[in-house]
């Protein structure tokens, strides 16, 4: 009785019996089917069926072969563009509600970040009845006896707005909850000084806050690489992306063992992605004081 | 903000255009959808002219019910799961200063960086090829928790930061054991966090489709059905399954600002 | 004593990492009495209350309360009470609920709870008010509710944790009186830690002054602020003068020591010898001073210069300079005829007054 007790005023095992379960849940459920997929992409598929025979033919062909690799290339371009265009559209708005929001704060954030919570296919709905051939844009512009604007209609373009719509919330949150821990005085301090405003935001603001970008590019640039969904519905004939061929792999095609190799290399770029951004937080020495500032 | 000189104003001016451009873009849609559910002609509805046809014609789709029932299953699944392992982890990181917590932060928050498409197939490929099990909707509930988690973890961890763990150790003084000082005082503090936690991870769950979509196997789901159809050019229903669901998700989130206000109040915080 | 002892605490060691938190430490607190536990910040002292409360396992030794060792037992089984820094009332509790959480935890009955409220709202003079919110009253009104909640299932031990370290000075002195009167009329023993000397003098029988992780002196109060056997306990109990000098000889417990030229006599405590650099400490208000040299008696006798004096109201410290530059302060009443800036005087101590300790480069 008494070793029990003992054993309860150890923190480090209420810590693990806190945490552990949920640990243990994200390492089987998340860490280990990811891992599974590596494997199977060094194996190959045989009429729907996976066989464990070594090999590296998948990544020959991802990463050999220009018709995936074009793909993929695409895809990361694209993740690249909406991501930069989210980052300089999201900055100022979220600075905006950071510094003079108020009490109003708040609302403002929440109303950025709840149109993300409606599901991804059915905000791909809404931006379809509105760039699409017979959505609104389309339908007045011809009520008003223009021309139609085609770069809207099943275009890369319009695959482009649709992903923004979707994840410009992400960038927007994770750069006003930076600047919401970050001291505007410091700025002030920066102007007595003698920098103009300009200069004080690239001097104090930007560096201090580069952390929070860099989570925000990240939680941008990743579901961008990997949204299936928004090119297929919003893309139009040339609007397939890479993983949409991943897909392809998983569906009708049934060459696991390709699909899992392609599902590896978007991990590692991702990962790349990452962990460049890491790097660059790292040698910036960002204002990071730990979580609980 | 007394000293505005007119290049701050300027500034700020085109940051506010900057952020009722960026409300309008991210609503526009959302209530253009909700207006096209009621009209009649949905490609070009003016003058508008009312119908509730749409909403009759989902009503009688013959998966819709099944579709909702199991979203909702997904929805209760994932949020209960992820609430649970997130509360735990939560107070569990912050109460004990164990040296190396930060690993675990990272992991809870790994899912966050992860492709959900890639949680999605990676989940089929190991629950199929390794466990054997076939797409259901416990293993949509597993999979989505693996995702749902880092969310209700984010939000649970936001709002405990500002709790005084102190207080626990007032009840454990004065006679409580960790599960009844757990009832009297630390939940009665934290509830606002965790009940964010479990309607945000609703959503997600309930809305998810990439991941529920490689899970599910060939059960219907509110996602999968709008999936179905879109494949086939829009039908109106969509609009009105869109309105439903987005009047929903509204709705909860409206109970989530109240409680954040009520969890102010309750952390002794001011209300910014 | 020590069958009267209610809390014994053996050899209790902590660590955190590589700093010993408290390193063993023990002592004794006897039934019916008012403890302090004096140290600055960092001295251990917060986390030896936690060992004893049982919110921190020590890495060794015993703590024994009531006779029953309890070192290995949760806080909820050691039945004592507590009043934290900053009050730490529950937020979502009213005051009454508050106070009866220790004996709804113990299992009371809604009866007897009633009885018990009454009897403690009446005794901390909180009639009335406990049907109020914690955020609905004054700091005075919270730190009387913490109070209650300690005292209200009349537990073996109370421990208070800088209890008044958040009120400000007026408020702080009515509650230090206060608090003294709840510790008499109820005989229970009280554990107070503090960083505030006045508040342990004030308040308590016995004393112990903490210093990284040890105890430095235990001891009555009077015994420990007149006779400090440390020089961390003579530097940071009251407000001493440091006088640096050398050791010119010894005789048993008196020191003749040379400071900057001026030879003075004082009480040895440690072993500085002929020849060492020493310290004396010295209390500002042990130290007479006359305009006359008629008004003193003391064996060492100074002159000097009133530099500045510094009016505190009901007494004032002058600062002199004496013949050797060094400056002494002199706690004095607000005036003394014929002293004024500038003034000649003649000051003077008792042997017993000036404590003389190796100074601390010379320590091994």
């Amino acid at each position: 009785m008494k070793g029990r007790r003992a054993l309860l005023l150890d923190p480090r095992v209420r810590f693990a019996t806190l945490v552990g379960p949920g640990a243990l849940f994200i390492v089987l459920f998340l860490l280990i089917p990811l891992l599974s997929i590596v494997v199977f992409s060094f194996w190959r598929t045989e009429s729907y069926e996976l066989i464990s025979d070594w090999n590296v033919n998948n990544y020959e062909a991802v990463l050999g072969e220009w018709i995936y690799l074009k793909f993929l290339l695409k895809s990361l371009a694209m993740a690249a563009a909406v991501s930069a265009i989210c980052l300089v559209y999201a900055w100022p708005c979220a600075y905006l509600i950071a510094k003079h929001g108020g009490r109003y704060k708040l609302v403002l954030v929440l109303l950025t970040a709840a149109p993300f919570l409606t599901g991804i296919l059915l905000r791909i709905t809404a931006m379809q009845q509105i760039l699409g051939p017979i959505g609104l844009v389309n339908m007045a512009l011809m009520e008003l006896g223009a021309q139609p604007i085609q770069v809207l209609m099943y275009t890369n373009i319009a695959s482009a707005v649709g992903l923004i719509y979707l994840w410009i919330p992400f960038m927007l949150l994770a750069i006003y909850l930076s600047l919401f821990n970050f001291n505007f005085e410091l700025l002030e301090v920066a102007k007595v000084n003698g920098a103009r405003p300009w200069r004080a935001f690239f001097e104090v603001t930007w560096p201090l806050n580069w952390m929070g970008t860099a989570i925000g590019i990240v939680l941008v640039f990743i579901p961008t690489f990997a949204a299936s969904v928004t090119p297929r519905f919003l893309g139009g004939p040339d609007g397939s992306m890479f993983v949409n061929r991943l897909e392809h792999q998983f569906g009708s095609a049934g060459t696991w063992a390709l699909g899992s190799a392609m599902g590896v290399v978007m991990c590692v770029a991702s990962l790349a992605v990452i962990f460049v951004l890491w790097r660059t937080v790292r040698l910036r020495r960002a204002g990071f004081t730990g979580a609980g500032a | 903000m007394a000293a505005v000189n007119p290049g701050a104003r300027f500034v700020i001016g085109g940051q506010t255009a900057m952020l009722l451009a960026l409300y309008l873009f991210l609503y526009f849609p959302i209530f253009y959808t909700g207006y096209l559910s009621i009209m009649e002609n949905n490609v070009w509805p003016f003058p508008p002219v009312f119908t509730g046809e749409w909403y009759d014609r989902l009503m009688i789709m013959s998966d819709f019910h099944v579709g909702l029932l199991n979203s909702v299953l997904i929805g209760v699944g994932t949020a209960s799961l992820s609430t649970l392992f997130a509360t735990a982890a939560a107070i569990g990181i912050l109460r004990y200063p164990i040296r190396r917590r930060g690993v675990i932060v990272v992991l809870f928050l790994a899912p966050l960086f992860v492709a959900q498409i890639l949680i999605g197939i990676s989940t089929l490929m190991f629950n199929r090829n390794v466990l054997g099990i076939p797409g259901n909707i416990e293993s949509a509930i597993v999979a989505n928790t693996a995702y749902s988690v880092s969310f209700a973890f984010l939000v649970i961890l936001a709002q405990l930061v500002r709790y005084d763990w102190r207080f626990d150790e007032v009840a454990q003084v004065f006679g409580a054991r960790p599960f009844r000082t757990f009832r009297e005082v630390t939940f009665p503090n934290i509830w606002p966090a965790v009940l964010g936690a479990f309607i945000i991870s609703f959503i997600l769950g309930f809305n998810n489709f990439e991941i529920t979509f490689y899970n599910v196997a060939a059960i219907p789901t509110l996602p999968t059905i709008a999936w179905g159809t879109l494949r086939h050019g829009i039908e109106p229903e969509l609009y009105a399954l869109a309105t439903i669901v987005n009047a929903l998700v509204f709705l909860l989130l409206f109970i989530i600002y109240l409680l954040i206000r009520v969890g102010a109040l309750r952390l002794g915080v001011p209300d910014d | 004593m020590s069958d009267q002892a209610i809390l014994r605490i053996e050899a209790v060691e902590k660590r955190f990492g590589a700093v010993r938190a408290v390193d063993g430490v023990s002592l004794e607190v006897g039934r019916r009495e008012f403890f302090a536990l004096l140290g600055p910040s960092g001295s251990g002292k917060t986390t030896l209350l936690r060992i004893v409360s049982g919110l921190e396992a020590p890495d060794r030794g015993r703590v024994e309360i009531g006779g029953t060792d309890v070192t290995r037992l949760p806080p909820y089984l050691r039945r004592i009470g507590m009043v934290f820094q900053d009050f730490l009332l529950f937020p979502h509790r009213t005051v009454a609920e508050n106070i009866t959480f220790p004996l709804k935890m113990q299992g009371r009955n809604a009866a007897e709870r009633e009885e018990q409220l009454d009897w403690i709202l009446g005794f901390v003079r909180m009639e009335g008010l406990g049907d109020r919110f914690p955020h609905q009253l004054s700091g005075g009104q919270k730190q009387r509710v913490a109070l209650a909640r300690g005292l209200v299932s009349r537990p073996e031990l109370l421990l208070l944790d800088e209890p008044l370290a958040n009120l400000d000075r007026e408020l702080r002195k009515e509650m230090e009186i206060e608090v003294r009167r709840y510790q008499e009329e109820l005989g229970i023993p009280f554990v107070y830690v503090t960083h505030n000397q006045e508040e342990a003098l004030t308040m308590s029988d016995r004393m112990a002054v903490m210093h990284q992780g040890v105890l430095e002196q235990i001891g009555p109060k009077l015994e420990v602020y007149n006779a400090p056997a440390t020089r961390f306990v003579a530097s940071f109990v009251g407000a001493p003068n440091k006088l640096s000098g050398r050791v010119i000889e010894g005789e048993g417990e008196r020191l003749r020591i040379d400071w900057g030229g001026i030879t003075l006599i004082g009480r040895s405590v440690g072993d500085a010898r002929q020849g060492d650099r020493a310290e004396i400490y010295l209390k500002s208000e042990r130290i007479a001073l006359s305009a006359s040299a008629d008004g003193i008696h003391h064996e060492n006798r100074i002159e000097g210069t009133v530099r500045d004096i510094i009016f505190k109201g009901q007494f004032a410290d002058y600062i002199v300079r004496a013949d050797n530059e060094a400056e002494l302060v002199v706690s004095g009443p607000p005036s003394i005829a014929g002293v004024d800036r500038g003034s000649r005087v003649n000051l003077g101590w008792a042997v017993e007054a000036a404590d003389v300790f190796l100074a601390a480069d010379d320590e091994p």
